[in-house]
């Protein structure tokens, strides 16, 4: 059975894992939570100690990083969460495509293509109008659970 | 007062004054002593407690209450208004030739058909198969307790310990009962959900395990308001969907008074509040039961449902004009367990009546 076990260990994936656990109770606001599979920023966190419900529970309120939905769950605060990797990185904005996609430049010269514009409203209009105007463009990509999206931009041009 | 007294300060003054005080005293006598009427003995009982020269006799006791006075004369009376419900089942319930197996062991017969309870009385049950509850003190410092982990009730304690592992206990349960409601349709009520739980808590020390086995209908409109609820509470923020009925619990329990046909109908409250109501109110659907029995502590003087007597239900309808009413103004841990070793368990033990 030991053997078994350990194949399947060797399967998983040769990168940084997506979520990392951790105890529910040590979870505070502004850290982040995975709820239902989306990674999640948390806004609130309420405990209600042992009692008539049973083990003491952690209440957290978050947010969907990605698509801003607002999401609840309940925890036992001695149970573990996955807490998910989020990553930021800055890449060159190169091009945006008519179809929606963005061209980005990486560290090694190469481009990202796979990137849509985003669905906030300002940052796109921010985008398109920067774009547009010539400016150099820096863009910040948020990555967590196997997603990512543009947060943030930057004009690195001459002033 | 005695008499001898009473002629000796009327000495003193002249004969004028002596026929006044004279006319004094008869007048006082005959308030005083006014000639009662005779009360017939088959109505009136003659008050004598239980002799225990007769030595430590449960049923002897028992049977004295009648004549013991007070509360213990109203369970008295309750015992015997329970042991007329169990004989009439027992008389005129004769088994047709198409009943069950089940219908016809008298056991089931002489059993209880309907309980209606609360959240506390479903959960308590479990958890006590769980862990244990313990004897504590009315007094003990509430902050005190908390800090320690434990819940009082009245003079009882239930360590937090208890809740936990009954929440490890019915998670799985409702995860399971929400997969059931999903992909076989199964509609779920808090009679079913009671059923269920006491399916799987399958410990003989469980009356909801007897009720299930025995298939006696446990209703509980209020199944959320209790550490149930925050069970269901907690499991829906996680695994959201499960749809507990009550509309198609209250068709039920309301139906089974209305399908009662020619048969009569009893009821046994003790305490007041959601299940009394309910039972009586179920009950106004065939027009009222025929006996009932109050076992609580509550007064009416506040207009509170749970303190009224059977003579309010009987102004709605939910107990019979005719019916054989009694309250026992008594705490149940008292009264209860009197009142099934002269009724219940008396007739289970086959021990003759304790009637003289």
């Amino acid at each position: 059975m030991s053997d078994e076990e350990h194949h399947f260990e060797s399967k998983a994936d040769a990168g940084a894992s997506k979520t990392f656990p951790q105890q529910a109770g040590t979870i505070r606001k502004n850290g982040y939570i995975v709820i239902k599979g989306r990674a999640c920023k948390v806004v609130e966190v309420s405990t209600s100690k042992t009692g008539k419900h049973g083990h003491a529970k952690c209440h957290f309120v978050a947010i969907d990083i990605f698509n801003a939905k607002k999401l609840e769950d309940i925890v036992p605060s001695s149970h573990n969460c996955d807490v998910p990797h989020v990553n930021r990185t800055d890449y060159q904005l190169i091009d945006i495509s008519e179809d929606g996609f963005i061209s980005l430049l990486t560290d090694n010269g190469s481009t990202k293509d796979d990137l849509r514009l985003p669905t906030d409203e300002t940052l796109l209009a921010q985008i398109k109008d920067g774009f547009a105007e010539g400016k150099d463009l820096v863009v910040t990509v948020m990555s967590a659970m196997g997603e990512e999206q543009i947060c943030a931009l930057k004009d690195v041009g001459p002033k | 007062m005695c008499q001898e007294e009473m002629e000796g300060g009327g000495g003193g003054g002249g004969s004028g004054g002596e026929q006044r005080d004279q006319e004094t005293l008869e007048s006082v006598r005959s308030a005083l002593f006014k000639t009662s009427i005779s009360l017939d003995e088959k109505r009136f009982r003659k008050i004598a407690g239980y002799d225990f020269n007769q030595g430590l006799d449960l049923l002897g006791l028992l049977g004295s209450f009648s004549s013991t006075g007070f509360q213990a004369s109203n369970l008295g009376d309750a015992i015997e208004v329970v042991n007329e419900m169990i004989d009439w089942r027992l008389s005129h319930e004769a088994p047709t030739e198409d009943c069950g197996e089940e219908e016809r062991n008298t056991a089931y017969r002489e059993s209880v058909e309907v309980l209606v309870t609360t959240a506390g009385g479903i959960e308590e049950d479990i958890i006590k198969c769980l862990a244990p509850t313990y004897k504590g003190d009315f007094s003990l410092p509430g902050a005190h307790l908390r800090s320690n982990g434990l819940n009082r009730i009245g003079n009882l304690l239930v360590p937090n310990d208890n809740y936990c592992k009954f929440e490890d206990w019915i998670m799985p349960i409702l995860d399971q009962m929400l997969l059931e409601q999903t992909t076989e349709n199964v509609v779920w009520t808090p009679s079913k959900v009671i059923a269920r739980l006491g399916k799987e808590i399958n410990d003989e020390n469980s009356y909801l395990y007897w009720a299930y086995k025995n298939g006696v209908s446990v209703y509980c409109p209020a199944l959320t308001d209790g550490s149930l609820g925050d069970m269901l509470y907690c499991h829906s923020v996680r695994h959201p969907g499960l749809h507990i009925d009550i509309v198609q619990d209250i068709r039920a329990m309301n139906g089974e008074a209305v399908h009662v046909g020619l048969r009569k109908t009893g009821i046994i409250i003790l305490g007041g509040g959601l299940p009394k109501h309910h039972i009586c109110n179920a009950n106004m659907f065939r027009n009222g039961a025929d006996y009932a029995v109050y076992i609580n502590t509550a007064q009416e003087f506040d207009g509170s449902d749970s303190g009224a007597q059977p003579d309010e239900a009987i102004s709605w309808g939910k107990i019979r004009g005719s019916a054989k009413t009694i309250k026992v103004h008594c705490d149940a841990t008292l009264a209860f367990p009197l009142l099934v070793a002269a009724t219940f368990a008396r007739k289970f033990h086959k021990i003759a009546n304790i009637e003289p």
